[in-house]
C-alpha cells in the first residue's frame, strides 16, 4: 500500500491480481449472483483504493480493511434497494426451503440453493457465512469487517448453519466433493 | 458432527466457481491509476503547498530559526564585503577614494631608541 501511495503502478497491478477473484466472488454472491453488478462493484472498490489510498490504516490487516470497504459498498446497495424492496413473506421462504429437498442435486445446484436460502435469511447472515466458509476468516476478523460484536457474528453463523444443515443433512450423502 | 458440518460448508463454497471478472476492469483501473498519478505529480511541482505552509501558523519555531539564519548570514556577508576606502554616496554617484596609508598617523608602539639599546 505504501508503494501504491507513492504511485507504483506495478504494486497496484499486483494487488489487483491478488484480490480480484476473491472480491468478485464476494460481490457476486452478496449482490444476488449478478455478474454485471459484481464487475461494477469490483471496479468501484479498486477506484476507491486509487483515489484515497491514504484511507487505509496500516495498523489493520489489509484484507480485513478491503473486505470491510466491500461490505460497506454492499450495505449501501441494500439501502438503495430497500426503497423499492418487495418483502417476501414467510410462506415464500418456506417454499424456497422446500425446494432444497429435491433429490439428485449436483454440487453447483446445491451451492445455488444454499445461496437462495441465505438470500432469504438476509445479507447479514450471507456476509458472515461467506467470510467464514469461503474466505476462512476468524470470528474476530469477521466481527471487525462487519463492525459487529463477536457474539452477534457467532449467532448469525449459528442461525445460518442451523437452517442450512437441516437441508444439507438430507442432501450431503448424494453429493460427492 | 459440528466439525463435519463446518468442513462441508467450507468445501462447498471453496469448490464454487463463478468465473472471472471482466478483463476490461483491469485496463480501466490501470488507466485511472496513471491519470491519478500524473495529476498528483503536477501538484507536486506547484508551489501552492509550499506557500500555504509558509504563510500558515505551522512550524513557527522552524520558520523563525530560518529567518534568523538568513539575517545573520546577510549581515555577516555585508560586513565581509565592505571595501576599505570605498564610500558609496546616496545620490547615485559613485566616488571611490583610496586612502593611502599615512606614515605620520601610524602609532609606533616601540621606541626605536630603546629598541636599539636592547640590541
Amino acid at each position: 500500500m505504501r508503494q501504491i501511495v507513492l504511485g507504483d503502478q506495478a504494486a497496484f497491478g499486483e494487488l489487483y491480481l491478488r484480490y480480484k477473484s476473491r472480491m468478485y466472488y464476494y460481490f457476486y454472491r452478496m449482490l444476488g449472483n449478478s455478474a454485471d453488478l459484481a464487475n461494477d462493484f469490483l471496479q468501484e472498490l479498486f477506484m476507491k483504493l486509487i483515489e484515497k489510498p491514504e484511507s487505509y490504516n496500516p495498523a489493520y490487516s489489509f484484507q480485513t480493511w478491503l473486505y470491510s470497504v466491500a461490505n460497506n459498498q454492499c450495505k449501501n446497495e441494500y439501502r438503495r434497494r430497500e426503497v423499492r424492496k418487495e418483502y417476501q413473506s414467510a410462506e415464500a421462504l418456506e417454499h424456497k426451503l422446500d425446494y432444497l429437498n429435491d433429490s439428485q442435486v449436483e454440487p453447483e445446484q446445491l451451492v445455488e440453493k444454499v445461496f437462495q436460502t441465505l438470500d432469504q435469511l438476509g445479507e447479514e447472515h450471507r456476509s458472515a457465512f461467506l467470510l467464514r466458509y469461503r474466505e476462512g476468516f476468524s470470528i474476530r476478523e469477521i466481527a471487525e469487517i462487519l463492525e459487529l460484536p463477536e457474539g452477534t457474528v457467532k449467532s448469525r453463523l449459528f442461525n445460518a448453519k442451523k437452517i442450512l444443515a437441516e437441508k444439507l443433512n438430507y442432501l450431503k450423502d448424494e453429493v460427492e466433493f | 458432527m459440528k466439525k463435519n458440518q463446518d468442513q462441508l460448508f467450507a468445501q462447498l463454497l471453496c469448490n464454487d466457481r463463478i468465473g472471472e471478472p471482466d478483463n476490461a476492469i483491469e485496463d480501466r483501473l490501470m488507466y485511472s491509476f496513471l491519470l491519478k498519478n500524473s495529476s498528483s505529480k503536477v501538484k507536486q511541482n506547484s508551489f501552492a503547498s509550499f506557500f500555504n505552509w509558509l504563510f500558515s501558523a505551522q512550524s513557527l519555531g522552524l520558520k523563525t530559526g530560518l529567518v534568523s539564519l538568513v539575517l545573520f548570514f546577510s549581515v555577516i556577508n555585508n560586513q565581509l564585503n565592505i571595501d576599505a576606502g570605498t564610500i558609496t554616496t546616496t545620490d547615485t554617484l559613485f566616488s571611490k577614494r583610496v586612502f593611502v596609508a599615512d606614515s605620520t598617523s601610524f602609532i609606533q608602539t616601540l621606541d626605536s631608541i630603546r629598541t636599539d639599546s636592547l640590541n
